[in-house]
């Protein structure tokens, strides 16, 4: 196992394209929470908003390009042919899927790592700067705390999620195309759908509605799921699609 | 461990569509084994089934005696070359060899030391998608030799080189098999193996027509026939018919004969006062000898033949 991943983050570290995609994933991910903190104001009577949600809302724009680099870890290697060449070298299936979410997942922490924290540091001042009261902002207090972890996690999650598909369906137009549709479209559905136990349910099964509860900080009551749970439902969906994506990649032909 | 590669009744279907069909075969170390067969004989399907990439539906292929999917680091036991286009185009040569050399535990100095033998130290820092086919050819020898290993499995090597390199590839196929290696190189085209194989597997339609020895299948394929060079083509061609030889034309003043030893050609033509210039006995080429072995066996024939 060892020297499968010392493989697989020798490919990762020698193509250019990693540290352009990380740095666009932490660039992004910044740039939507500061624009969507930018965007909110409170009233002297109080504030609405969920700090956590505004100031992590960047995680939303930044999954799509985790996505992008999960999916291309694998698809890269099918679109050229060297997938022969990986499995040749490596002929333990499950061992090289295992190494390349072992991988993936450390670059994922790391750029949500970043992004996360400098997201809320950015968040919190552009928000005091709106008139919004200190004391919910404070970063050591425990839900938004529990909103910055489970956003990083978050994140790392996706990476996997979208490396079972990818590696399900071998193609990179396909892949990105499944991984984005099933990230942005139980959102855009909640919208659409008007019988309130629909949504409910809707919400309850979908990765990114339910995976993102963890950046509640107020009204949790008012959720359908605990925040942890809500992770949960994204952990469950990832948990499938490597599964799903590692049993086709052992007894298919490469 | 043995250097060999034992192939055994492989069977696979794709679809409707028989790509093996009992392919058996061995390849022993210390010669080169040429794979021949017109496209779709299941020559790559063949290789993908002992590199353990493709499933059979039957049969199994050992590489010393063990399924490659058994084998711990087995870039150490088998090297192969597929396809040397299958790299990603963004990575340099040498990090291209390097990580395969990480999954084999291989320290980095292998990767310098494979690339100075195929000649590629001074592009190793380029990116491999600018190389033309011909250092793709050699990247990909360069990957097959990385863990030293005792069994070669090489697909169309010769595909896109250039002379300079078809001769280079000819020495270094020669010198694998002179330092004890089994080496197994597929071609479409016999000419590309005449002076380089020592052994040849013939295969068409997913199976083993001929296994043989290079020298063996030229002598079986010229039948013991003798070329005859005379002006005097119809009289000779009367006295040796009369002495029961069969005799065919080849060219203005040449004759095939067959059914007469070169001695007794010799003697009947002396008999009838024919005049001659030469007789030798007839060899075939490689290329020819093949033509008659697959000549049932080819799938997809030009309509014009």
């Amino acid at each position: 196992m060892r020297t499968y991943l010392h493989a697989e983050w020798t490919k990762v570290r020698t193509l250019a394209g990693t540290g352009r995609l990380l740095l666009t994933i932490i660039v992004l991910t910044v740039a939507a929470s500061a624009t969507a903190s930018a965007l909110v104001s409170c009233t002297a009577e109080g504030c609405g908003h969920d700090p956590g949600r505004i100031g992590l809302f960047g995680v939303q724009v930044g999954q799509a390009v985790v996505a992008v680099l999960a999916v291309l870890a694998v698809t890269g290697e099918y679109g050229t042919g060297m997938i022969r060449l990986t499995l040749a070298a490596m002929p333990r299936r499950t061992g090289v899927l295992a190494a390349k979410a072992a991988v993936l997942t450390g670059l994922t922490l790391a750029a949500g790592g970043v992004a996360v924290p400098v997201s809320l540091l950015v968040s919190r001042r552009v928000l005091l700067g709106n008139g919004f009261p200190p004391d919910p902002l404070d970063p050591t207090g425990g839900p938004l705390l529990r909103a910055a972890v489970g956003s990083v996690l978050y994140l790392a999650l996706v990476a996997l999620l979208s490396l079972g598909v990818a590696t399900a369906v071998r193609d990179s137009a396909t892949a990105v195309g499944v991984v984005l549709g099933l990230l942005y479209l139980f959102p855009a559905l909640i919208l659409v759908v008007s019988d309130e136990d629909w949504q409910r349910f809707l919400w309850k099964v979908s990765p990114t509605n339910a995976g993102l509860a963890v950046q509640a900080t107020t009204r949790l009551a008012d959720l359908p799921l605990t925040p942890w749970a809500g992770l949960g439902v994204l952990a469950a969906w990832t948990a499938a699609a490597l599964l799903g994506g590692g049993l086709l990649l052992r007894i298919r032909d490469a | 461990m043995r250097a060999t590669i034992e192939v055994s009744g492989l069977r696979k279907r794709f679809g409707p569509t028989v790509a093996l069909d009992g392919m058996s075969f061995t390849v022993r170390p210390g010669r080169v084994t040429g794979f021949v067969g017109p496209n779709g004989a299941g020559k790559s399907t063949t290789m993908r089934v002992i590199l353990g990439l493709d499933a059979a539906d039957e049969g199994h292929a050992l590489i010393g005696g063990r399924p490659y999917r058994a084998l711990r680091s087995p870039l150490r036991h088998v090297g192969a070359l597929l396809d040397a286009g299958a790299l990603q185009p963004g990575r340099t040569a040498r990090d291209h060899l390097l990580w395969l050399a990480r999954s084999q535990g291989l320290p980095a100095g292998r990767v310098d030391e494979v690339l100075e033998r195929v000649g590629l130290e001074s592009a190793a820092r380029r990116r491999a998608g600018g190389f033309s086919l011909g250092m793709r050819q050699r990247l990909g020898i360069a990957a097959a030799l990385l863990g030293d290993p005792p069994v070669l499995l090489l697909d169309e090597p010769v595909n896109g080189l250039d002379p300079e390199g078809i001769v280079w590839m000819r020495g270094l196929l020669r010198s694998l098999a002179g330092e004890g290696r089994a080496v197994l190189v597929s071609s479409h085209l016999m000419g590309e193996l005449e002076g380089t194989a020592d052994h040849l597997v013939v295969v068409g339609r997913g199976r083993v027509i001929a296994d043989t020895g290079v020298a063996d299948l030229i002598a079986a394929a010229s039948r013991d026939r003798v070329t005859l060079r005379t002006a005097a083509r119809a009289a000779a061609a009367s006295a040796l018919d009369r002495a029961g030889a069969a005799v065919a034309a080849t060219g203005q003043d040449a004759l095939v004969v067959s059914g007469l030893p070169p001695e007794r050609v010799v003697a009947v033509l002396n008999a009838d006062g024919v005049p001659f210039s030469e007789v030798a006995a007839y060899r075939v080429t490689l290329e020819q000898a093949y033509l008659d072995l697959t000549g049932d066996a080819v799938e997809y024939r030009g309509a014009a033949r």
